[in-house]
């Protein structure tokens, strides 16, 4: 099969998917007890037997609940995720305002992690036994182990309440005057503390898979061959070894995307980093059913991309992959 | 997620505070003047919507008819004289001269009739305007309101955002206001600063309308609100000084940290008006036993308030011993406390009949809260009633919605709640206690499902007569009749401070906090 | 049906006797599983035979508010209300745990049937519960397990659900690759073309083979389980009735920036255990499964 074909199928396949998330967080949403019009009702400070009537005619919620999933979903399909009643906006927008911010923690400390943690794992992997190595194994098991909020409470009462150096939280300071370049810089100090907390899972994690993978590759039979055919050290060390450790970062990178918009959704509580994953909080405290059910919808949507896109990319990097 | 009721909001006089403080230096015109708001304004006017996000950038964008000042009194705004009519039936409004909307359009008396019946129509505190039964417009500069009998909570309701002035010619086409385009964008305002832009979560920017009615005001080029709901971020941008200004501001670890602030200045005064009090509302027709009142007398004597007031508080809140806020003229404290007295507490159980079980309990509770802030207080009551024998359960409400929905549907025993008193008795207190207003499904109206004759006659009597000495009276009676039956334990009235930087001349911190119009506020 | 199993059954007797022995005797050569294990027997003891010594109950309030670790006859300190937070970490310790385990039954419970059919039966049936889990794996695990919470209101229930609910994928992955090996294994053929019912090959014969993967992952899973219930409470989704770890950060979290401690504390026993949870599952896995050693 060729690319363009597996491409197709994948995204098809994608859709299917989507679709069938949508019923699930519809149905979901649904069955819960309380509806829309509760929360328009507690929001007015509160609306009797008649008013209810009239919020839950003039949203559709007196329909049969297939007709509701229909129109739901039919309206979906033009990537209309529905009004939020409590933000005034379409969930569209919303999504589309707060994305930039998520992405921007999640990408950075994705860079951060993957760069950081494959040095660390190349380090290790050159002297298996060595110091950096102990490191690697003693930051993967922090990592693992370490609840992301308490590393960022943790960075908190060291950089903010002890030695204040970082702000507490948010993603600018108050005035913002200044030109595009103050503004950036300004972003990136309040984004270093979020950035590392989540990073710090993650770094583990690569740093470790980096260090296996080498180990494994320099293994292998054809990294003996190439120091048979009398390679220098280093050359076979970052163009073989590092080039095919590359593949199972990937794939992790990939698998772990759904993970890592879930600490995401913590250090944005943490550090209120104004993202999705607050949008997230703050709807389902007001119970927003349209902004809840769109971000559920959103983030699988995104989860589904990037699977794609791993899939792409490893058959890019890899052409075993193509004939299997 | 008090939004709504809890926030209510209105004008600073800043005028008068120059008054009082001799060393004042002149006013300076210019600069930008940041300041915080705590939660995303669902839109900017302040006619369809109520609480403290919106009203904060609302009360800049629209004028209202009247400021109030310390004293309670009313002062001129938009409404340059008023008289209100010997029988009380009708208020006669005359408007100042040469005002106008940001688009230069004329306010006129039409665009008051119009505001009027568009925040009555549309506004959650129907009790503001219910007695208006018309407005006429006899010429462009006055406007008579025809009452259905006197109001003495009208003045009131006339003022801050609870009245914002509307362009009639904008808001007027026909669309729900509620919902109204020009509420978010492009807003066309009445007052001192108009709208430069408006990013949720963000800021809104305001700059100086040049077209202001008061001449020389206002003496700020630019406001940015920083939209800031984390209350620690808020504290330590203050004490940077990135942060100039915050009202509202209740958290009591903060509170005590700004105070301790050599470049802030701190006041509490004025949020009296708005009147926030806390308590702990019981079912008073539940199946459990909160329904008998000796459960409920036995329970207010065990809640120790001044453990909330000192180790919750912090002592930034004083006690309020009745539903009525302790800075109102109606606040009667004479009423009975119940102090702190367990032995007294479990005789009376004792005596009634429940009788201590093998387990160290009679009988268990439920005790909800609606919002986060409020989860501590309901936690407490758990081992504080253990104390008396009562399993207190604390249910917790992920939402806001869910909360609302069981309260006011009378699902519950006991529940943490706060409510505002709007000024003025008429408005946000008879809500409470008026047996006509046991609503399914309305929340903050009597969900205790308190029913009492005598309290809805003194209610009545001290709701249509202007007559102060005479509505205190009522309000005495009114006040004693509640605390013996207890529908509801008063416990704090929410400690709601200004927070300045010491470099803001005139600081909002006359009696309607950051929510009044900021236009003599200049920076030195 | 037990008469054509017979001939197959001693295999895998032999298989788990001799082979329990050689490894308990590789777990306990591997120095930082046993380390993990002594953490873990701690913590246990802790949090269950603590409080028999230290009988003070969680929610009573015993002193002032945020009384500093170490002050006061408090070793760990006192909470927002005054509670004592050592009689939180104690009592709080056994539903986190609880949790913790529970939550992982759920997953392996849906894991384990989800891939053991996947693997035993193959061909559409495979395709169609993968695809499933597939479509399990694609939703956000945090998101969807807080609007669970959320909607269904948060109870020790709940949250367990909702933990397991999300977290049974990779369960089922391990579970369908295991058994899509065992069943070419000779004895698995010879039983399936006998009359041996699937349902008594799957969980009676091919199951127990393939537990030890299994069983690595499932301590994984409590481990995982425990930092998604301090996760959930954190962001304030928790019973407010029940202590656990993520109950007292939960509710000290407005105050971090004077009380840290009050949240570090919990924090730091989730992170002792979960340490030591996967220390164990690092010698777990590396006793059951000695070609994966090296790694």
């Amino acid at each position: 099969m060729g690319l363009g074909q597996i491409l197709a199928k994948r995204v098809g396949y994608g859709l299917v998917l989507l679709i069938a998330v949508l019923i699930l967080n519809f149905t979901l949403i649904t069955v819960a007890p309380g509806d829309v019009a509760d929360s328009i009702a507690g929001d007015m400070g509160g609306a009797d037997a008649t008013v209810m009537a009239e919020i839950r005619e003039r949203y559709g919620l007196d329909k049969p609940f297939l007709l509701q999933l229909w129109a739901y979903v039919s309206k979906v399909a033009f990537l209309d995720l529905g009004y939020s009643y409590f933000y005034n906006t379409p969930v569209t927008t919303l999504i589309l305002e707060k994305l930039p911010a998520t992405l921007l923690l999640v990408f950075s400390s994705q860079i951060l992690a993957i760069t950081v943690g494959t040095l660390l794992g190349v380090m290790a992997a050159r002297k298996p036994n060595g110091f950096v190595s102990m490191c690697v194994t003693f930051l993967s098991l922090f990592g693992f182990a370490a609840p992301v909020f308490w590393s960022g409470i943790l960075l908190i009462i060291a950089f903010v309440s002890i030695f204040p150096i970082f702000p507490v939280g948010g993603m600018s300071s108050a005035i913002m005057e200044g030109g595009f370049f103050a503004r950036a810089v300004d972003i990136a100090y309040h984004l270093f503390l979020p950035m590392v907390t989540l990073a710090s899972i993650y770094l583990a994690l690569y740093s470790r898979l980096t260090r296996a993978s080498m180990l494994e590759v320099l293994g292998s039979d054809y990294v003996r061959t190439a120091r048979a055919k009398g390679l220098a050290e280093n050359k076979v060390f970052y163009k073989h070894a590092l080039k095919n450790s590359l593949g199972p970062l990937v794939t992790v990178a990939g698998l772990q995307f759904s993970a890592v918009m879930s600490g995401a959704v913590v250090v944005e509580a943490v550090f209120n980093w104004p993202g999705l994953g607050t949008l997230a909080l703050q709807s389902i405290l007001a119970r927003d059913t349209p902004t809840i059910m769109g971000i559920l919808f959103f983030s699988s949507f995104v989860v589904i991309i990037v699977n794609i896109v791993t899939d792409i990319v490893l058959r890019l990097i890899d052409p075993r992959i193509r004939s299997s | 997620m008090q939004r709504l009721i809890k926030t209510f909001v209105a004008t600073a006089t800043a005028a008068a505070l120059l008054a009082s403080a001799p060393m004042a230096q002149e006013p300076k015109r210019g600069g930008t003047l940041t300041m915080a708001i705590q939660q995303t304004p669902r839109h900017l006017n302040p006619a369809v919507q109520s609480g403290t996000a919106t009203g904060q950038p609302g009360t800049q964008l629209f004028a209202s008819l009247l400021r109030y000042d310390e004293g309670w009194d009313p002062q001129p705004y938009l409404a340059e004289s008023w008289e209100v009519a010997e029988d009380g039936l009708s208020v006669t409004i005359n408007l100042v001269q040469g005002a106008t909307f940001h688009d230069g359009v004329p306010i006129t008396s039409e665009d008051v009739a119009f505001s009027i019946e568009t925040v009555k129509a549309n506004h959650p505190f129907k009790s503001m305007f219910e007695p208006v039964i018309a407005v006429e417009t006899p010429d462009e500069n006055t406007a008579i309101l025809k009452l259905s009998k006197p109001h003495p909570a009208l003045l009131l309701a006339m003022s801050s955002q609870l009245l914002s002035i509307i362009p009639k010619h904008i808001y007027g086409d026909g669309q729900d206001p509620k919902s109204h385009p020009a509420n978010s964008e492009n807003v066309v305002g009445s007052g001192p600063f108009k709208l430069v832009e408006f990013v949720r979560d963000q800021h809104v920017i305001l700059e100086r309308y040049e077209g202001y009615f008061e001449k020389g005001l206002p003496y700020l080029d630019r406001i940015v609100m920083r939209i800031i709901p984390d209350a620690s971020t808020r504290t330590i941008a203050l004490e940077s000084g990135e942060l100039m200004l915050s009202g509202f501001e209740e958290n009591p670890r903060n509170l005590v940290r700004l105070k301790k602030n050599e470049d802030l200045n701190v006041s509490d005064v004025g949020y009296a008006a708005i009147g926030p009090v806390n308590w702990l509302a019981f079912n008073t027709q539940a199946e459990s036993e909160v329904s008998d009142p000796i459960v409920r007398k036995a329970i207010a004597h065990a809640v120790d308030r001044e453990f909330i007031l000192n180790a919750l508080m912090l002592g930034t809140a004083g006690p309020a011993l009745t539903g009525i806020h302790p800075g109102s003229p109606f606040y009667d404290a004479s009423v009975e406390p119940y102090d702190l007295d367990l032995d007294k507490a479990n005789k009376m159980l004792d005596d009634a009949g429940y009788a201590m079980g093998a387990d160290g309990t009679r009988f268990g509770l439920t005790v909800d809260y609606g919002w986060p802030t409020m989860k501590p207080f309901a936690e407490y009551m758990k081992p504080q009633l253990k104390k008396i024998g009562i399993d207190v359960t604390v249910r917790s409400s992920a939402d806001f919605p869910t909360w609302a929905k069981r309260i006011s549907n009378w699902e519950f025993d006991m529940t943490m709640d706060n409510v505002f008193n709007w000024g003025d008795p008429v408005i946000g207190v008879h809500r409470t206690y008026s047996s006509d207003n046991i609503k399914a499904g309305v929340i903050w109206s009597n969900t205790q499902q308190y029913a009492n004759a005598r309290v809805d006659e003194l209610m009545a009597e001290a709701g249509s007569t202007n007559d102060p000495e005479k509505r205190k009276a009522l309000y005495a009676e009114f006040q004693k009749i509640i605390a013996d039956e207890l529908p509801l334990y008063p416990l704090w009235p929410s400690p709601y401070h200004t927070v300045s930087n010491k470099s803001v001349g005139n600081a909002p911190d006359s009696v309607w906090g950051t929510s009044s119009p900021l236009d003599k506020v200049y920076l030195k | 049906m037990s008469d054509t199993m017979q001939p197959a059954q001693p295999e895998p007797e032999i298989q788990s006797t001799s082979p329990l022995r050689e490894m308990v005797s590789m777990f306990m050569r591997n120095y930082a599983a046993v380390a993990g294990l002594v953490l873990l027997i701690a913590i246990v003891l802790f949090v269950f035979v603590g409080p028999l010594i230290h009988r003070t109950d969680p929610f009573e309030m015993v002193w002032a508010p945020f009384t500093f670790p170490g002050q006061e006859g408090f070793l760990l300190g006192t909470d927002y209300l005054g509670r004592d937070i050592l009689a939180a970490m104690m009592v709080g310790g056994q539903v986190s745990m609880a949790i913790g385990l529970a939550a992982a039954l759920v997953s392996v419970i849906i894991g384990v049937t989800v891939g053991a059919f996947a693997g035993y039966y193959g061909g559409v049936i495979e395709e169609l519960l993968m695809r499933f889990t597939e479509f399990f794996q694609v939703l956000p695990t945090l998101l969807f397990s807080m609007v669970i919470v959320a909607l269904f209101g948060a109870s020790l229930l709940t949250v367990t659900l909702a933990i397991g609910v999300v977290s049974w994928t990779a369960v089922a992955r391990v579970t369908r690759s295991e058994f899509l090996r065992i069943r070419e294994l000779e004895y698995v053929a010879a039983a399936r073309s006998g009359s041996a019912r699937d349902l008594y090959l799957i969980f009676k014969v091919i199951l127990p083979n393939a537990l030890p993967p299994i069983v690595v992952q499932a301590n994984l899973m409590v481990g995982s389980a425990i930092l998604f219930e301090a996760a959930l409470s954190f962001l304030g989704l928790s019973d407010p009735n029940v202590m656990s770890w993520g109950q007292v950060i939960g509710s000290n979290r407005p105050y971090i920036l004077d009380a840290g401690f009050a949240v570090a504390i919990p924090g730091f026993a989730i992170f002792l255990t979960v340490l030591a949870i996967s220390l164990v599952g690092d010698g777990l896995n590396d006793a059951l499964n000695p070609k994966l050693r090296q790694r």
